[in-house]
């Protein structure tokens, strides 16, 4: 019951720091003029990544596409964001299969964390899930093949601030085992 | 039977899966043409009202700038005001005898514009198609198709709307071009340059205008627009050699990284307009 409403509360803090923050800031990296795309800096895939385990796929295929829809109702996207994080969630069970030493069936009541996974598998695998996120939800934003170049850049560069975000959130987070 | 039921629980995730990212797709689809955005927009009420409260918020820290573009826009009309007053006085002594404005010029009113202040509550400039959302709606008469504006210049086109909010599309997105003319008259559409949000682009314009820095490019009188709204300065002109025509490129004239205050203009004629138009085609 606990975790029900720790994820419920997450969602709502990671939404609201999105929308309310987040949306906000409009990041140029390297202040020349142009040159450089701007781009948001997303942090709501966080939320699907740190559901726990033993949620089915069909329920995170739900809770993906409904935390996608209520970013895209306030970005103005409908169905973008949706879509990139329908995928991520049905991806995730697979990147953590083959992650994890033990079969998804074993972790009983935890969610993936750097505690049981320690730090270069969990960053693997949201590094990979992001990626795949943002490759999405930017060619479909683009929707054009006319400057791949463009695209790339704003996929690296927004990936990069992402991944940031959620180092920052996980070591702010985390509780700190006692020596 | 039994095996259609086995087939769809063994392959439940994937077709639950493939049906949401249809009913994704669908929605993407729908709103590609523009008039499709009132379903899940940041008109809707209840996020409208979030980001008034986070408006709340962050208004007072913007104060200072918005005196500033104030004082700017009433200098702006002040110079005009003074304008006008210089012209009535010149055209009094050409005729020499005592005509008031309204007796010696004749204007055709084929327009009658209706202004109406709003609040910008959210913006953004990073998207494709970039909206932003202000607090009036339809109470207060905002409708769809709308001019907005800003003391410096064209903002964009009202799209959808609600009771207390209104979402606008931004002169800023690939799918709103307007159109506008250079200061001989010359006429075509601009757009935006995805990615820069202080860059438009005017293209194929034939080589025989004379295009120099800081020219000013405004709207039409055939958009939704009122006429002579600058919509951005010229800053660079390029020769396309393939066609021999020009691509110009224009600062916008407004800053949208701080718009704060709108005005939604109300074309009255405008739905008689795209009548009659529409009945030609």
């Amino acid at each position: 019951m606990g975790t029900i409403i720790k994820n419920f509360i997450r969602f709502f803090i990671i939404v609201a720091v999105q929308v309310l923050i987040l949306n906000k800031i409009s990041l140029r990296w390297w202040s020349q003029p142009y040159g450089f795309p701007i781009f948001i800096p997303y942090i709501y895939p966080l939320f699907i990544l740190l559901l726990p385990f033993e949620v089915p796929v069909a329920g995170l295929l739900v809770i993906g596409f409904i935390t996608g829809l209520s970013i895209d109702a306030f970005m103005n996207t409908p169905g973008i964001h949706a879509f990139a994080t329908v995928l991520l969630a049905y991806l995730r069970t697979n990147v953590l299969n083959a992650l994890l030493p033990k079969h998804l069936s074993d972790y009983k009541a935890q969610a993936p964390s750097v505690k049981n996974m320690n730090w270069t598998p969990f960053l693997t695998y949201a590094a990979f899930l992001i990626v795949i996120h943002h490759t999405a939800y930017f060619v479909i934003e683009l929707w054009s093949m006319q400057n791949v170049g463009y695209l790339i850049l704003k996929i690296i560069a927004s990936t990069i601030t992402t991944l940031l975000l959620i180092i920052s959130y996980v070591m702010l987070f985390t509780k700190q085992q006692s020596r | 039977m039994r095996n259609f039921i086995l087939f769809i629980r063994r392959f439940f995730n994937l077709i639950l899966f493939i049906t949401l990212e249809i009913v994704c797709l669908v929605l993407i689809a729908r709103t590609h043409a523009v008039q499709g955005v009132d379903l899940i927009s940041s008109s809707n009420s209840m996020v409208g009202a979030l980001y008034q409260k986070q408006n709340e918020v962050v208004y007072y820290f913007e104060l200072k700038r918005m005196n500033d573009s104030l004082l700017n826009e009433n200098k702006k009309l002040q110079e005009r005001i003074v304008g006008q007053q210089q012209w009535e006085r010149v055209k009094d002594t050409i005729v020499n005898r005592g005509f008031r404005a309204s007796d010696t010029s004749v204007t055709l009113t084929y327009a009658n514009f209706i202004y109406r202040t709003a609040r910008v509550i959210n913006n953004e400039v990073s998207n494709t198609d970039n909206y932003i959302t202000i607090n009036r709606g339809s109470a207060d008469g905002i409708k769809k198709n709308m001019a907005v504006i800003s003391g410096a210049g064209a903002v964009g086109k009202v799209v959808s709307v609600s009771k207390h909010f209104a979402s606008v599309i931004s002169v800023l997105s690939e799918k709103q071009p307007i159109s506008a003319k250079l200061h001989d008259g010359t006429f075509g559409p601009v757009v935006w340059e995805i990615g820069k949000p202080d860059v438009l682009i005017m293209k194929d314009v034939s080589q025989e205008v004379k295009i120099r820095r800081g020219d000013s490019v405004t709207t039409t009188n055939f958009s939704f627009f009122p006429e002579n709204i600058l919509i951005g300065r010229v800053f660079k002109v390029e020769l396309i050699k393939k066609n021999s025509m020009q691509r110009i490129y224009l600062h916008t004239a407004v800053n949208f990284r701080n718009l704060q205050y709108v005005y939604v203009v109300e074309n009255t004629f405008l739905q008689e307009k795209m009548d009659l138009e529409e009945a030609n085609k």
